[in-house]
């Protein structure tokens, strides 16, 4: 707990600080015309975990096919996932956020530069953190490699292996977030890794790149369902939602057994005592006697 | 209109509360069912997560096929957004609750509660965790009518096979498990589910040349598109009532509302519990408050009985945030399954000889048709996905950190733990050669596990639950050795590459903290507080060996409404 609590202090320091300078640097930013909706910090960060998480990989084309080169990034997955985070969770508290929205964006990216600076502490990094890295994940003309190695932080500037190291020591501390002037809650930073890999992760091979956008209404929101319109569908072979399959084998029982009846369409274990079959009918479920006297404990409390 | 007063009011309409109100409403009582989250399906509410819409819901003839057709597209990313736990108004986010660690609670809002995207499993306890384990006060004998009442509404059947069970099943026989066929399970073996959603037409049989669509009437029942994890509407045309899968939205809520006396009230989250307490008495419940999700405005409504029913976390949040008196086992003794999911790939080649055809598809048939039971140990289904969900269910999650950190060794499984970059893609690459396992462990109620409350973190709800969840040594080993008879199976069936998830703890199915016995007496009223019944998962001993869990929250929450019934009215 010592260490813990010590750990949370730790963060919860180096996130004011961090508040601090990042609003003087949005400031700067904004004067050489540069600002934007996201913290540039919190934008190079996503980008950093889309580019660990859902890489674009060259080498799978010649393995597999071309399909499975383009990642995550090639599709703005990390933009969604901003603003997926940012709209995801609510306490309700009127004066935060839109719509009462807690905006976790931006904590996560500092819980993720904590954490790369722990790794780096603790000499697990296996290359070192370089500010080249973080300038390589934007296009040529979105922003300049100046400013973005003023907004980068150790996360982005770490090699992929070593992001996905730092978010595997996330479990260890806690975060704590401050959404308003006089709200504070903590929760397990566990939650960062939850987000940035479960979540990104299921994003990009769910449907959502489909959608023309996904932040419209239920009722307007409009997906083609096409398999060739997802780029992750092109790479599991996912061929869409469907309405139905005429997939039925039938239904497994035995001939001594109440389940299954009819026809055998396909025998599983011939060498039982009542040969286990799929059948054309599914017989039903046996109403048994039970005796429970002579149950043991396989790893007792 | 919601009246000033009932006989009864239940707060929840998840899988177990509409079971309570039918119950009720049959015998002719007066009932309210509060619900903190929409009502999909129901004319009422034409655009539920977009405007406030009616006030409550108290006849099947707004019940509408249509809507439901529309509001649940089997969508995968799109249906979890809607589904869990937060307000109707889709611009809002998750009700925010904290967990330990990287784990997860799977919580859903909506009348039909976390059943609108359950998979329909709906299997007995397992007769020796009720009777053998001690947790319990009741016997299993006494659940037995109340199983089969709710078996018979649900319409449970063996579940159907298509490519995945078969090659499961294949596994199970080879690794030299028996065949089991019955309800009350005994011994280890494996069976189809118990499912409560009705078969496929015949016509869908692989060799029945079906060239036509899948909609209603052409079709009934089962469409074979799993789509239960998502809400499941099909057949899409089909009306309401006649939809495939039996959640308690398509089951039990029409069969409250046709008693004529349930009045549903969706988007109303309940805040408090009102009692009086007359001198040197224990409290009496005489009615709760709520607050309007979209409107933010509380309102109160009075009850000759309260029936808690908002699940094993919100049920014991709700009470730690009243004045209710402090039981020491208020919100402890959770358990939640404690599971893991196994993963086998197959090679093309090896499926044309086990299978007939080249892959295993995953996404045709239902979600969870296959089971393997180990009573004493808890249960392994197989788990058909879509690819979003397969990949945060079985790579995007681990407590062992990624794979590349992790050497197997000479364990069972190639390799073990969160999966990302190229590892992944590669993987998933392979998802219709794939076969996901979910293993459910027998965990057992421990006090230290369990919901708390702090002030600290308050929502406009109040306080928010803080859950706690450590296994113990036992679970453990439990979990284990059951990934180990997963893992051997998805061999024997002739797997490729094996893949062990090293899930964190992740609640699918949350129970027993209000246990009978601890918090609520033999008919599940408070020992504390008279008139305040827990007809919900909460109430359960245990985590009933392992076994799904939503055939014996039903069956308990009907016989709990007998028992009120018998007790005060």
């Amino acid at each position: 707990m010592g260490t813990r609590g010590k750990l949370g202090q730790l963060v919860r320091w180096i996130d004011a600080l961090w508040r601090a300078v990042s609003s003087l640097r949005e400031v700067a930013l904004e004067t050489i015309g540069l600002g934007s909706d996201v913290d540039h910090h919190t934008e190079v960060t996503f980008r950093a975990v889309t580019d660990a998480v859902l890489p674009e990989t060259p080498a799978l084309g010649s393995e597999i096919g071309d399909e499975h080169v383009p990642g995550g990034l090639a599709i703005a997955l990390d933009e969604f996932v901003v603003t997926y985070v940012d709209d995801g969770f609510q306490l309700g508290l009127p004066h935060v956020g839109p719509h009462g929205n807690i905006q976790l964006a931006d904590p996560i990216a500092h819980a993720l530069d904590f954490a790369a600076l722990a790794l780096c502490d603790r000499s697990e990094n296996e290359s070192e953190p370089s500010p080249d890295r973080p300038v390589s994940l934007l296009d040529p003309g979105e922003a300049s490699p100046e400013a973005v190695r003023d907004a980068a932080g150790t996360f982005s500037k770490l090699s992929s292996k070593d992001r996905l190291r730092a978010i595997s020591i996330l479990d260890e501390f806690e975060l704590s977030v401050t959404p308003g002037v006089d709200d504070l809650f903590e929760f397990d930073a566990g939650l960062v890794g939850q987000l940035v890999v479960g979540f990104t992760e299921m994003i990009y091979y769910s449907e959502w790149q489909g959608y023309d956008e996904f932040t419209q209404p239920p009722s307007e929101r409009v997906h083609p369902n096409d398999p060739a319109a997802v780029q992750s569908w092109r790479q599991t072979g996912f061929p869409g939602f469907a309405d139905g399959y005429a997939a039925l084998r039938g239904y497994i029982g035995t001939d001594d057994g109440t389940l299954g009846d009819g026809e055998t369409w396909t025998t599983i274990d011939s060498d039982a005592a009542s040969p286990v079959r799929i059948t054309r009918q599914p017989g039903s479920f046996r109403e048994n006697e039970y005796d429970t006297s002579d149950y043991t404990e396989p790893y007792p409390e | 209109m919601v009246a000033e007063s009932y006989d009864a009011v239940v707060v929840g309409a998840g899988g177990d509360g509409p079971v309570a109100a039918w119950k009720l409403g049959e015998a002719g009582l007066s009932v309210l069912l509060l619900e903190a989250g929409p009502f999909y399906g129901n004319e009422q509410w034409p655009k539920p997560n977009e405007e406030p819409g009616g006030e409550a819901s108290s006849s099947t003839a707004d019940l509408s096929g249509d809507l439901l057709d529309e509001q649940f597209t089997t969508r995968e990313f799109e249906m979890i957004n809607k589904l869990l736990f937060g307000p109707a108004d889709h611009e809002r986010g998750f009700w925010f609750r904290k967990f330990p660690g990287d784990g997860a609670i799977l919580q859903c809002a909506g009348v039909g509660g976390t059943t609108l995207h359950y998979t329909g499993c709906h299997p007995r306890a397992y007769p020796a965790s009720i009777d053998e384990q001690g947790h319990w006060p009741i016997d299993y004998a006494d659940l037995l009518p109340y199983y089969r009442e709710v078996e018979e509404l649900c319409e449970v059947t063996p579940a159907p096979i298509t490519a995945k069970e078969e090659l499961f099943f294949r596994g199970a026989a080879r690794a030299g498990w028996e065949f089991i066929d019955d309800y009350n399970v005994t011994g280890p073996g494996y069976r189809p589910q118990p499912n409560a959603i009705r078969p496929p037409d015949a016509k869908l049989h692989v060799d029945a040349g079906h060239d036509g669509g899948f909609t209603y009437p052409e079709v009934r029942g089962d469409t074979l598109a799993l789509g239960n994890i998502a809400g499941n509407p099909h057949p899409r045309g089909a009306p309401y009532e006649e939809k495939a899968k039996r959640a308690s939205n398509v089951s039990f809520v029409p069969a409250a509302l046709r008693t004529g006396n349930v009045t549903i009230r969706p988007n109303a989250f309940v805040t408090d519990v009102r009692t009086e307490t007359a001198l040197d008495d224990s409290p009496t419940a005489t009615g709760v408050a709520f607050r309007d999700t979209w409107t933010g405005r509380t309102e109160s409504v009075e009850a000759e009985v309260v029936i808690l029913a908002a699940g094993a976390i919100e049920t014991p949040r709700l009470w730690l945030n009243t004045d209710l008196p402090r039981n020491e086992w208020v919100g402890r003794g959770l358990t939640i399954h404690f599971g893991d999911n196994v993963m086998g790939l197959w090679d093309a080649a090896d499926l044309e000889g086990i299978l007939g055809k080249r892959t295993v598809d995953q996404h045709q048939g239902q979600d969870i048709a296959a089971r393997f039971d180990y009573p004493g140990l808890g249960m392994l289904q197989t788990v058909g996905t879509g690819p979003g969900i397969g990949a945060i269910l079985g790579f995007g999650a681990s407590a062992s950190g990624f794979a590349f950190q992790n050497d197997p060794d000479d364990a069972p499984w190639d390799t073990m733990g969160r999966l990302a970059g190229a590892e992944l893609k590669r993987l998933l690459s392979d998802y219709r050669r794939m076969l996901q396992i979910l293993v459910v462990s027998d965990d057992r109620p421990h006090k230290r596990n369990g919901v708390t409350v702090s002030e600290a973190l308050p929502d406009e709800h109040g306080p928010i639950p803080l859950v706690n969840y450590e296994p113990s040594r036992g679970d453990r080993q439990r979990r284990d050795e059951l990934a180990e008879i997963a893992a051997e199976i998805l061999r024997e069936a002739g797997a490729a590459h094996v893949h062990r998830s090293d899930s964190p703890p992740t609640a699918l199915h949350v129970h027993s903290t209000m246990r009978m016995g601890k918090v609520v007496d033999e008919t599940c009223e408070a020992y504390d507080v008279e008139r305040l019944f827990v007809a919900d998962h909460s109430a359960l001993s245990n985590g009933v060996g392992g076994a799904n869990p939503t055939n014996t929250g039903q069956a308990l929450a009907a016989r709990t409404a007998d028992r009120i019934l018998e007790r005060y009215f």
